[in-house]
């Protein structure tokens, strides 16, 4: 597959692709960081106020406003809070007046822990879940598995969750903690006991369509022609399974990994707030109840930042796993590809 | 990992104590009678020593952070760990001296002398004089501060305050003025912190426990102060407050035993908490009040007629029972009747729709319709059932909610109908925070000459017996023509595990954080 013949001395199509792809990613984070810095202006009320709470005087709102520079124009603001943010210094809290970027990526490792945890149990699973389920099409088993996963994604998450913590964490049966306090003194893997339950409760909410993607990935797969070839050929089933038809059901799915870790970054909120998890979901929407804008700002941006590199990551391996694009020869064979990895304008929108 | 430990050896205990080999549910019949004398235990009122104390609050979405004279959110929680005051409350909302030795006004009150005990140090060793008092109440009125709670302490004069020797200050106020209620003031936020405070870089102060870290929104951690004014106090060699988001998810952790205290818990948790065995709930008759305020300045509560006629509709105990849960007793439009001076000769205000409905007859006010603005929250309820009742009385009340900044936004003062409460404090205090003619914010607009000359005059008269005479009587104007309608008291429920000791229902809002007093059995 690597023989030298095939490359060429300039540098391959798909790097200068992923380089353009990069600076429309890193682009998009700029435009949402301006839109978000807009938006939480346009909110009622000011910060100072919500801060300061019911009996602060007027006087102390006014000085504090002056204090944190709301009382100037949104553009001055805004290119104030960017320079500083390019320069790294992200800021001090208006709530707790901490530094946001100590508070900000404690809890993104926290939510990135959480996600990997998701992740490493819901893709094999759902892989081997998938892969069977469709080599028993229309049979029982598949009919029940699939009744079974469409009543999990119909099941709201929040369900699931206190099912679980009611099942695994009450008086009497006690077998996992209730809430996921974790000790920040101690590093997470010796207190592994406390991802637990919210990974096995976001687990059960993205497996469904995971396990339904790949299902459907390889039901294709399996009835195209070069799978119809290769078993007039007599190649054996097994090896025509794991050898030829899943590297190629793979290609979606690993978009469809993408999106539940898109969805994963954000939807952890309903875990950390059933199991007091602390991860950026809750602390993204304290900030927005409480109007403290330079969190609100670096939550968003680190969020942006990550689902961009997260496109880019699963744009990335689709053209490498995909052999007509890795060696495509111009970036525009690679634009025009129907697998599913043009930029965001200019997919069709897909339900998940 | 050590509580789940210490968790299966209180249940063996348990067990042992239940006299043991019983199967299904007799096994669980004989935890719970090992649970209640796990009770006798717990209750002996010898403090143990050491373990850490593990205390979950709520406090909406706000992280809140350690300044002693600006906290905000859970702030004000973990002061209660961090500083000490010049005084500290008694249970009935009165004060007692704490890190004072003498605290004293004059005759009229225009001047306090303040001495601190000798010896006293704070968290990082340095020892606290007078400059560290004048440097704390400088601190807490600067107007640079921004501090929410200069209101209170508005009366002070910064340029007044003189140090008398290293132990003693004195206060004056501005333009000469008396201010009597300083201890009541002063207290909540004036904390004594060094002159080399900061409360991010170095939070420290003289509370019982001194700060070892803090995550916002997540949790602070504390280790004991071996120098606290109080001998042999706080007995947990660790605390940890604990932040949660959701009332349900903290009820969980206190039945799992992930944390000793839930400190103010939901009226709607309560059967819950108290019906586990492992758990004891803790009802403080608080004098905290709730009310609503009608807006003087605006039709049609200009009409005093139609203000008596809104109070004389309320059915007080229906209100109690729906909108508090049970958990309150009625008032009769007055607050801080746990106050010396509180007026008990003026009757209870009955229910008298008959009534009403002829005042509003002759305020010609037969088809009133009125908007009350609440926050979403636990206002709500409250204000729902009162717009039922005054539906009988052919007053037509829109409840409608707006966002809590919008609420306190600068139209605060013009609301027609409100929600009004005031922790519980003294009258002199409480008036700050109402109707007094220096209040914060006077949503009920009640200006009255009468009023306003008994308050200054109290203000002024230290002597208990004539200041009675001057608040009895301010309180009559407040009962015929004020514009506050209290309808009740409301309790405040904590509730911990049956490990934890010293803590002790009371009138005050703050049974759960007297971490000085907290103990836990953790053997």
């Amino acid at each position: 597959m690597h023989d030298a013949s095939c490359r060429t001395p300039r540098t391959p199509a798909w790097l200068s692709w992923f380089i353009g792809r990069l600076g429309y990613g890193l682009l998009t984070a700029w435009v949402i960081s301006l839109v978000v810095f807009i938006a939480t202006q346009a909110l009622p009320s000011d910060p100072a106020r919500v801060i300061l709470g019911p009996d602060a005087p007027l006087q102390s709102v006014l000085t504090l406003q002056q204090q944190l520079g709301l009382d100037r124009p949104i553009i001055e603001q805004y290119l104030r809070w960017l320079g500083r943010a390019l320069s790294g210094d992200l800021g001090i809290s208006l709530d707790s007046n901490a530094p946001v970027a100590a508070i900000l990526f404690a809890r993104f490792g926290n939510t990135l822990a959480l996600v990997a945890g998701v992740i490493a149990l819901v893709v094999p699973t759902a892989l081997a879940f998938g892969v069977a389920l469709a080599l028993r099409r229309d049979r029982r088993l598949d009919r029940w598995s699939l009744s079974l996963l469409i009543f999990l994604k119909a099941t709201p998450g929040f369900l699931l969750a206190i099912g679980l913590v009611l099942l695994f964490s009450m008086p009497h049966m006690d077998l996992l903690p209730a809430v996921s306090i974790l000790d920040p003194e101690r590093s997470l893997f010796r207190q592994l006991q406390f991802l637990v339950l919210p990974v096995v409760a976001l687990s059960l909410s993205a497996l469904p369509y995971l396990t339904r993607l790949v299902r459907a990935a390889m039901i294709e797969a399996l009835e195209s022609d070069y799978v119809i070839a290769a078993r007039l050929r007599g190649i054996p089933e097994r090896r025509i399974v794991w050898r030829h038809t899943l590297p190629n059901a793979l290609v979606p799915a690993i978009q469809g990994v993408a999106l539940t870790l898109r969805i994963l970054l954000g939807g952890t909120l309903l875990a950390e707030v059933i199991f007091s998890y602390p991860g950026i979901g809750t602390l993204l929407n304290a900030a927005i109840q409480m109007r403290d804008l330079p969190m609100i700002q670096a939550s968003v941006l680190v969020i942006t930042l990550s689902v961009v590199l997260i496109n880019l990551l699963a744009d990335l391996l689709t053209v490498l796993l995909t052999p007509k694009l890795r060696t495509a020869w111009r970036v525009t064979l690679i634009q025009r590809n129907r697998r599913g990895i043009q930029p965001w304008w200019r997919r069709s929108p897909k339900a998940p | 990992m050590s509580q789940e430990f210490s968790r299966r050896v209180f249940l063996g205990n348990s067990l042992a104590v239940g006299g043991g080999l019983l199967l299904g549910s007799s096994l669980l019949s004989g935890c719970d009678s090992g649970a209640s004398a796990g009770v006798a235990g717990a209750v002996s009122t010898t403090p143990v020593r050491g373990g850490r104390l593990r205390v979950g609050i709520i406090d909406g979405d706000q992280a809140g952070n350690l300044d002693a004279h600006k906290p905000v959110g859970g702030g004000i929680i973990r002061g209660w760990a961090l500083y000490s005051k010049f005084w500290e409350w008694n249970p009935d909302v009165s004060t007692r001296l704490a890190l004072a030795e003498f605290a004293e006004p004059n005759a009229d009150a225009s001047a306090w002398t303040i001495r601190i005990k000798p010896g006293l140090e704070f968290h990082h060793g340095k020892s606290i004089g007078a400059d560290d008092m004048l440097f704390s109440i400088l601190r807490l009125t600067d107007p640079k501060l921004a501090s929410p709670y200069t209101g209170l302490v508005g009366a002070i004069d910064r340029t007044a305050l003189r140090k008398l020797d290293e132990r003693t200050i004195e206060i004056r106020f501005k333009e000469g003025q008396s201010f009597f209620p300083l201890d009541e003031t002063l207290i909540s936020f004036g904390g004594i912190v060094p002159t080399d405070y900061d409360p991010v870089s170095n939070p420290v102060g003289a509370g019982p426990y001194r700060l070892k870290s803090f995550i916002p929104g997540q949790r602070s951690l504390y280790s004991r102060f071996e120098n606290y004014y109080k001998p042999g106090q706080p007995y947990a060699d660790e605390l940890e407050i604990l932040e949660f988001k959701d009332q349900v998810s903290r009820a969980a952790a206190l039945r799992a035993g992930q944390i000793d205290v839930a400190s103010g818990v939901q009226a709607e948790h309560s059967a819950l908490l108290k019906a586990d065995a492992r758990l004891r709930l803790y009802v403080s008759p608080s004098t905290s009040f709730t009310g609503f305020n009608l807006n003087l300045a605006k039709e049609p509560f200009q009409d005093l007629r139609v203000r008596q006629a809104f109070r004389l509709l309320a059915d007080r105990q229906e209100l109690v029972d729906r909108g508090l849960n049970g958990f309150g007793r009625i008032a009769n439009d007055l607050y801080s009747p746990q106050d010396p001076t509180y007026n008990h000769a003026i009757a209870q205000r009955p229910h008298d729709l008959e009534q009403a409905r002829s005042l509003l007859r002759q305020a010609g006010q037969q088809d009133l319709r009125v908007e009350l603005t609440t926050t979403p929250g636990a206002g709500v309820n409250a204000a729902l059932v009162f717009a039922q009742q005054a539906k009988k009385a052919g007053v037509e009340i829109k409840v409608s909610q707006v966002d809590g900044s919008v609420f306190n936004g600068p139209q605060r003062e013009s609301w027609l109908l409100s929600p009004g409460s005031t922790p519980a404090r003294g009258f002199l205090a409480s008036a700050l925070h109402n109707d007094a003619p220096q209040a914060i914010y006077n949503r009920s607009n009640f200006h009255d000459e009468r009023f306003t000359a008994l308050y200054q005059q109290a203000l002024a008269q230290p002597d208990l017996e004539q200041r009675k005479v001057l608040v009895h009587e301010a309180q009559r104007i407040q009962h015929e023509r004020g514009g506050l309608l209290i309808w009740g008291f409301n309790d405040v429920l904590d509730a911990a595990s049956i490990r934890v000791g010293g803590l002790v229902p009371e009138q005050t809002t703050f049974a759960s954080w007297r971490f000085d007093d907290l103990w836990l059995n953790h053997a």
